[in-house]
């Protein structure tokens, strides 16, 4: 997960100081201690990534990466608009690029892709490189 | 280096004008060859460094689209980017690994086939190898300080070898034209240097082969060592010509002077051998009357004379005859200096076999054993040569006079390739010390008492020898016996 957030471009300021880089679970955890290992000794620049887990999107304001779990899938249409500017949102939902998410998860035989929601991204001030959209299955260009 | 040799040791044998072209062109030909050797060597090795960096390129560019595949797993993303290698014909595979170094996507220009990564050592972001007529590159693909995976890619050196064949051809063709003008330029500066050395050498032989002195090599303008050597050639031909004539009127002046002295000695000679004559002709008719007197003498008052008086008249009419035997002698060997020579092809043994037949007849009762070998025949004066064997045989008739049985020998020999007749005795031979008189007049190695003798006989064979061209000399040792040895002319008989 953490590859997306080497594939956006942040604003510089973000990513130059030393200030963790939050990647914030939001809802049910279905990660468990495997994101805190894959995060550990991680960085962005020079920010290091460190793990967050929320219940409430209030508290994802100084999160960079926000991952909504399939737990909050009834209430994302009220969520999405509460997050912030400048934080990407992935999740593994079905449709949930299709309801302004940014990045999506979908199991592919065995192997897990990702879709791309690219207005939604732009509309947040994330500009997510073209080296991730070569990658994606789908990028949707619109609302 | 046998060949290098040969061709050497042939050019030896080339004149001056093809061994100038010749080394010209060898030398230009290795020149250019060093030269065309280095500029190929820049060329492969500048060739060689642009096809490294083109392809590091390639596979920077490779790995950088390449990242995003590698880091979501997604070897077709990264397979269309390879696929892109196709525009470059030289490439014949591709492959990109995982950082752990597990295929990912791989890329073939003609088919599929087994690609294994090579290990890249350490931490060297970038490695190549020529091996088997390829280029292998492999480059770390680095995202954010990360290695991510490997790109590693074949390529081809068709294009090396394309280049290569070009500047051969280009060389070879620059080659032969700078030999061509080479040759062309070698050809008119050995003008100035073969030229006055062919023309020298053409004069050098005109020398040795007429032996004329009076030509002169060409000379030329420049003031190098030709030039010099040509000055120096013509200087000794002068010096040769100045010797030359010095030496030719020393000789004209010599012969002159040997001609005046022949001359003169020849009038003496001659003004001698009258003398000679005329006074032996003239001594004759005064012994002739002292001979009649004396006869007279004893006859008429021969009872009035005593026994003394009759001695001394015998004594005077010894004395006489003695004298008329020595007037004989000289009359002879005047008359032998004077007589022309009448030659006459002869063969000697006759006149050998005649001369002992007359001794024999002479010698009566004594024992003597003739022993006479295979003489020549010669173109001599019969007469004179007849007298050259009775002086010698009746020397030694007379000289083995106290030897029972007496030997004498006739015989020919050659000495150093010239004919040689001889006549051997043993008798009382002489000493050595003393052959220098022997072929004197009136000289006698013997006391009168023992061996009678006027000492002419020798002197007249070597006059008769003489006049023939001849030579004459003895050998003998006291009581071993004596040999005489002599030559008729030198020239051939036939003459």
């Amino acid at each position: 997960m953490s590859n997306f957030g080497r594939f956006v471009e942040w604003p510089s300021e973000m990513t130059a100081g030393d200030a963790p880089f939050y990647v914030c679970v939001l809802g049910q955890d279905s990660f468990g201690p495997a994101l805190d290992a894959a995060l550990s000794g991680e960085k962005i620049g020079h920010a290091p990534l460190v793990p967050k887990r929320i219940s409430r999107v209030e508290e994802a304001v100084d999160c960079r990466l926000l991952f909504i779990s399939a737990s909050e899938d009834s209430r994302l249409t009220t969520i999405l608009p509460g997050v912030g500017k400048s934080i990407l949102t992935v999740g593994d939902m079905p449709g949930f690029t299709q309801r302004g998410g940014m990045i999506q998860f979908v199991v592919e035989g065995n192997r897990v892709r990702f879709e791309i929601n690219l207005a939604a991204a732009q509309h947040a001030g994330l500009n997510l490189g073209s080296d991730l959209l070569k990658v994606a299955t789908t990028v949707r260009r619109g609302l | 280096m046998a060949g290098g040799l040969g061709v050497i040791r042939k050019v030896e044998n080339l004149s001056i004008k093809q061994q100038l072209t010749r080394m010209n062109m060898l030398v230009s030909c290795a020149a250019l060859l060093v030269a065309c050797g280095a500029v190929l060597t820049y060329e492969v090795a500048a060739f060689r460094q642009s096809m490294v960096r083109g392809l590091s390129i390639q596979a920077q560019i490779v790995g950088a689209n390449s990242v995003s595949a590698l880091m979501f797993e997604d070897p077709e993303s990264a397979r269309k980017t390879l696929s892109a290698l196709d525009a470059a014909p030289n490439i014949l595979s591709a492959g990109i690994y995982t950082a752990a170094g597990e295929e990912f996507a791989t890329y073939f220009r003609v088919r599929q086939e087994a690609l294994p990564l090579p290990a890249l050592k350490g931490d060297q972001s970038e490695s190549h190898r020529f091996a088997d007529g390829e280029l292998r590159l492999i480059r770390r693909i680095v995202f954010q300080g990360k290695q991510v995976g490997t790109v590693y890619i074949r390529s081809d050196l068709r294009e090396q070898g394309r280049r290569i064949i070009r500047y051969l051809l280009i060389l070879t063709g620059v080659l032969l034209v700078s030999l061509l003008s080479a040759f062309v330029l070698s050809h008119r500066f050995q003008r100035t240097i073969a030229q006055p050395l062919v023309g020298l050498a053409k004069v050098a032989r005109v020398v040795s082969r007429e032996r004329n002195f009076s030509v002169r090599a060409a000379t030329t303008t420049s003031r190098d060592e030709i030039g010099e050597l040509i000055e120096a050639f013509n200087e000794m031909l002068g010096q040769i010509q100045e010797r030359d004539s010095a030496l030719q009127s020393a000789r004209e002046e010599l012969e002159q002077r040997v001609a005046w002295r022949t001359a003169e000695l020849e009038s003496v000679n001659k003004e001698l051998e009258s003398f000679t004559y005329s006074v032996a002709h003239d001594l004759r008719a005064p012994l002739r009357h002292i001979q009649g007197f004396s006869a007279a003498l004893s006859e008429e008052f021969g009872a009035q004379l005593s026994p003394e008086g009759i001695e001394y008249v015998g004594r005077i009419v010894k004395g006489t005859r003695r004298m008329g035997l020595l007037i004989n002698d000289l009359l002879a060997l005047a008359h032998v200096g004077r007589q022309e020579l009448h030659l006459r092809w002869t063969g000697l043994n006759g006149l050998a076999e005649e001369v002992v037949q007359d001794l024999k007849e002479e010698a009566g009762g004594r024992n003597i054993r003739w022993q006479t070998g295979d003489l020549p025949s010669a173109n001599c004066d019969p007469g004179l040569m007849r007298q050259v064997f009775y002086n010698l045989l009746s020397n030694s008739v007379k000289y083995t006079r106290p030897r029972n049985p007496a030997v004498i020998e006739i015989g020919q020999t050659h000495v150093n390739g010239e004919q040689v007749i001889f006549v051997r005795d043993n008798g009382v031979g002489f000493n050595m010390k003393y052959s220098a008189k022997l072929f004197g007049v009136f000289q006698r190695l013997h006391r009168i008492e023992d061996f009678e003798g006027t000492g002419v006989g020798l002197a007249t064979v070597q006059r008769i020898i003489h006049k023939h061209g001849g030579r004459i000399w003895a050998e003998a040792e006291v009581d071993m016996g004596a040999s005489f040895f002599f030559t008729l002319n030198r020239a051939e008989p036939s003459l």
